[in-house]
């Protein structure tokens, strides 16, 4: 039996009412005053609030991701912190990382399991965080970091697939892909920033996240051409530039509708037949004050698109023999994600060589058709 | 990555022998500065010598086209390899960077 101390109050994060229900009768269950929030903002508050001895955190919540709550929580509390996934290979994944939690636990827990793991928590000392992280570690985190900046979670899109794959030439790298989810259909990022390794990285994770922030605005030229002046500044201050194809796709109409500023690989499968997709302008931050052209490509069922990096073309002579080896590559593979990785392999694995990064959206060719 | 830099009366050339890469691309911005600093505006990089040439080489080569702008000239570029071209359209730089049949032509034109 635990110890009940009156005095320790536990913060309950869980969007999920009856998963929520049954946290605060467990925790409750181990002599905690408990509170409750439904959203990672509110739990926030709570911890700011009233302070907190131990928090159990849902990584999914609907208003922000519970690395980040965590991540929050740490600049003013040293709350034990419990992590509730609901995969256990998400479990995997955030055990490698330095997200400021001190346990983790999947769903679905048994009353039994959670209450030990708190009860175990509160036996381990406080650790000091530690003092100086030398630079292979550091390395090795900036990695998982950016690891854990990829899709995560293939996206589900009826009539469509999606797949992705991301080498780094060094541990971190400039390269990147994004997707999400949107009302119509999807949103879909690959961008390489100049250079390699950190610096790079950097500049991959600032051109995501103002991308993503972008994702809201109707038009994609304007959210584009804004997105752009936003980054343009960075990147003017590092002497930087990142080339980038963002497309979005409209399930219904079949329709993908894209930016390609100076990427150049944009790459339509159909039939058989590939042919590269025209660019939209120079690469973001090349040429401050660019602006670029959005074009658009009809998928028929089957057809899709794949975008690669140009880490691709380090193990060919020129761009056709690139392209064409991408096409017989991907007609072998059933799926996007089959072809992606077929991509990362004809790049070879020559550890000088580029980052290299490859994803594709298809349409189906048996599946139902678009709602 | 070996610079060298011949001046003439209406521009200086720069020469780049090897690889343009993420080791030599300082070195351009440094030697490409230095030019500028010393009054010549108009630059030609005479790329014969530069079969090879990455987004850190590109990024120097916009770097220093900035800097002769700024400074009320120009820089262009003479002699371009074939992956350095591939580079150039594959990124649609070439329409900024535009490619020029000998470092002669480059300033030709005015």
């Amino acid at each position: 039996m635990p110890e009940p101390q009156s005095t320790r109050r536990a913060v309950i994060v869980e969007d999920n009412d009856d998963i929520r229900g049954l946290l605060v009768q467990i925790v409750s269950g181990q002599g905690f005053e408990t509170v409750e929030a439904a959203t990672g903002s509110e739990g926030l508050d709570l911890v700011r609030a009233g302070g907190a001895d131990l928090i159990t955190l849902d990584l999914n919540l609907p208003d922000m991701d519970g690395i980040e709550v965590c991540r929050r929580v740490r600049e003013f509390s040293d709350a034990y912190l419990l992590m509730i996934t609901a995969r256990a290979d998400e479990l995997h994944r955030l055990e490698g990382l330095e997200t400021g939690a001190d346990d983790y636990i999947s769903k679905p827990f048994s009353p039994r399991e959670l209450a030990a793991r708190i009860t175990a928590l509160f036996r381990r000392p406080r650790t000091q965080p530690a003092a100086v992280v030398p630079g292979e570690d550091e390395q090795r985190r900036a990695a998982e970091v950016q690891r854990s900046l990829l899709p995560s979670e293939p996206l589900l899109l009826d009539g469509y697939e999606i797949g992705g794959n991301c080498r780094p030439a060094r541990s971190v790298g400039g390269d990147f892909f994004d997707w999400y989810p949107t009302p119509d259909g999807l949103q879909l990022t690959l961008a390489d920033a100049m250079g390699k390794g950190m610096g790079a990285a950097l500049i991959a994770a600032t051109v995501r996240a103002v991308l993503r922030s972008s994702a809201g605005q109707a038009d994609l030229d304007a959210a584009f051409r804004g997105a752009g002046r936003e980054l343009e500044r960075d990147l003017e201050q590092s002497g930087s530039f990142a080339t980038v194809f963002h497309a979005r796709l409209d399930a219904r109409r079949a329709r993908l509708d894209y930016v390609d500023a100076g990427h150049g690989l944009g790459l339509y499968l159909a039939g058989g037949n590939v042919s590269r997709l025209p660019s939209g302008g120079p690469p973001v931050g090349a040429l401050p004050g660019s602006t670029w052209r959005s074009h658009s490509v009809e998928l028929a069922p089957g057809e899709g698109v794949l975008v690669a990096s140009d880490g691709l073309l380090d193990a060919f002579g020129s761009v056709p023999e690139a392209i064409a080896a991408v096409r017989e590559a991907a007609a072998q593979e059933a799926t996007a994600q089959g072809a992606c990785d077929a991509v990362l392999r004809l790049a070879g694995t020559d550890a000088a060589a580029d980052d290299v990064t490859a994803v594709m959206v298809r349409r189906t060719a048996d599946g139902p058709a678009p709602a | 990555m070996q610079f060298t830099v011949e001046r003439l009366p209406d521009y200086a050339e720069v020469n780049g022998v090897g690889k343009l890469n993420m080791v030599a691309a300082p070195k351009l911005r440094e030697v490409v500065a230095d030019v500028v600093a010393h009054g010549s505006n108009h630059v030609v990089v005479n790329m014969a010598g530069t079969d090879f040439m990455d987004s850190s080489g590109l990024g120097a080569l916009i770097g220093c086209l900035k800097l002769a702008r700024q400074a009320g000239g120009d820089l262009r570029i003479a002699n371009v390899q074939p992956q350095v071209q591939m580079v150039l359209e594959l990124t649609s730089m070439h329409r900024v960077l535009t490619p020029y049949q000998s470092v002669e032509a480059a300033f030709s034109n005015g």
